[in-house]
């Protein structure tokens, strides 16, 4: 597990570094100055150099799934965090659901029995006895 | 026409009839019993009174399968140890934009991603080419890069365009009456910053105004002999 977290750690960590060098290029080229073109330079090569350094580090994390629909919110501009809640809130409701059906039909079995005892009481009695393994009567 | 369309023999196109759709699972369907259970079914027929012939096995005879340990009546979170993340999610009210989540990363990411193509779905849809090996560039290849000096157009400068932080804005709130912060924050969501400032305002300016009066009175006791003490009040009230 703390090796897992580590290697999440390394790549985010390179991934800031690369989003803030292009950020500083950024900066550079937004209002360009001619003595600026060196200090470009360098930058456009430790952007290479980075890229090859996350491209390195794929390796290290080849069995992370990631849902789909994270990337819909994501491409939103939504918190991927609402996905998880999401998530949460159907599994609840689903859970929930599937438990009432679950209750109904755990009493519908007791109503029917009932009623069924009432109209064949001779035929439910041979079916408790063989349900309870003693065998028809 | 009628003639024409090809009508099976009503005996054999029967649901009823046939053995192999429904007559193999129906009790009614005469067949060899392979349990040793009871041979029983129950005739219902309108009219007539309940009747059980001695044909069939009970559905209900049938061995009940064995209960699982989780169904969908088990409190999953509770099962899956969830119960913290249902609380930290559910409980406290998760900001909407993705800056909230990512609040490092520079340039304003709370728009759509569709609208400058930086979605992640395009990097599915549109796999980029990769496997190739990434070499530095070579001293004519940056020739490439020379740039004309100069501002770019403003379309452009989307590196300077920062999200706006409202936290400064919150703890400003919290700064004044308790009592009055839910009405701040529906007039701040409808008005903006304004509002807010002209609730505050008064009060620094009573306690600025409280504590010049005093220095006042304090440097007229000092100079109650000097030549031209208006001038000197004058001063003060400005400074």
């Amino acid at each position: 597990m703390a090796d897992k977290t580590e290697k999440f750690d390394t790549l985010e960590q390179k991934l800031e570094l690369f989003i803030e060098n292009t950020r500083q290029m950024g900066i550079i080229v937004s209002d360009f100055q001619p003595q600026g073109q060196n200090v470009l330079n360098q930058k456009i090569q430790t952007m290479v150099t980075e890229m090859n350094e996350i491209d390195k580090l794929r390796t290290q994390v080849p069995d992370v799934h990631v849902p789909l629909e994270v990337f819909d919110y994501i491409d939103q501009g939504r918190n991927p965090n609402l996905y998880t809640k999401d998530c949460l809130e159907k599994a609840l409701a689903k859970n929930e659901q599937v438990k009432g059906k679950t209750d109904s039909l755990k009493r519908f079995k007791a109503m029917l029995l009932l009623e069924l005892s009432k109209v064949f009481p001779s035929e439910m009695e041979m079916y408790r006895a063989l349900k309870q393994g003693r065998g028809p009567t | 026409m009628a003639d024409m369309i090809r009508r099976p023999d009503p005996m054999q196109s029967s649901p009823r009839s046939s053995p192999r759709d429904r007559g193999s699972r129906s009790p009614a369907y005469p067949r060899q019993d392979s349990s040793g259970t009871l041979k029983t079914t129950i005739s219902l027929a309108p009219g007539k009174t309940p009747a059980v012939i001695h044909t069939g096995s009970f559905y209900l005879v049938k061995d009940i399968p064995d209960e699982a340990e989780i169904t969908g009546s088990t409190n999953l979170l509770n099962y899956y140890n969830l119960e913290h993340s249902y609380n930290r999610f559910l409980n406290k009210k998760v900001k909407e934009e993705l800056s909230a989540f990512l609040p490092h990363l520079p340039g304003n990411i709370d728009s759509p991603g569709i609208q400058d193509n930086s979605s992640l779905r395009s990097l599915i849809e549109k796999t980029p080419i990769t496997g190739k090996e990434l070499t530095q560039l070579s001293g004519s290849a940056l020739s490439g890069f020379r740039l004309h000096p100069g501002p770019l157009p403003e379309q452009y400068q989307l590196m300077n365009q920062m999200t706006q932080k409202k936290k400064r804005h919150k703890k400003k709130i919290k700064d004044s009456e308790k009592g009055s912060t839910l009405q701040l924050s529906q007039t701040d969501s409808a008005t903006g910053e304004p509002e807010t400032k002209k609730t505050k305002r008064p009060k620094k300016e009573d306690d600025q105004k409280d504590s010049k009066k005093k220095r006042k009175k304090d440097k007229k006791k000092k100079k109650k002999h000097s030549p031209e003490p208006t001038a000197a009040n004058g001063t003060d009230v400005t400074t």
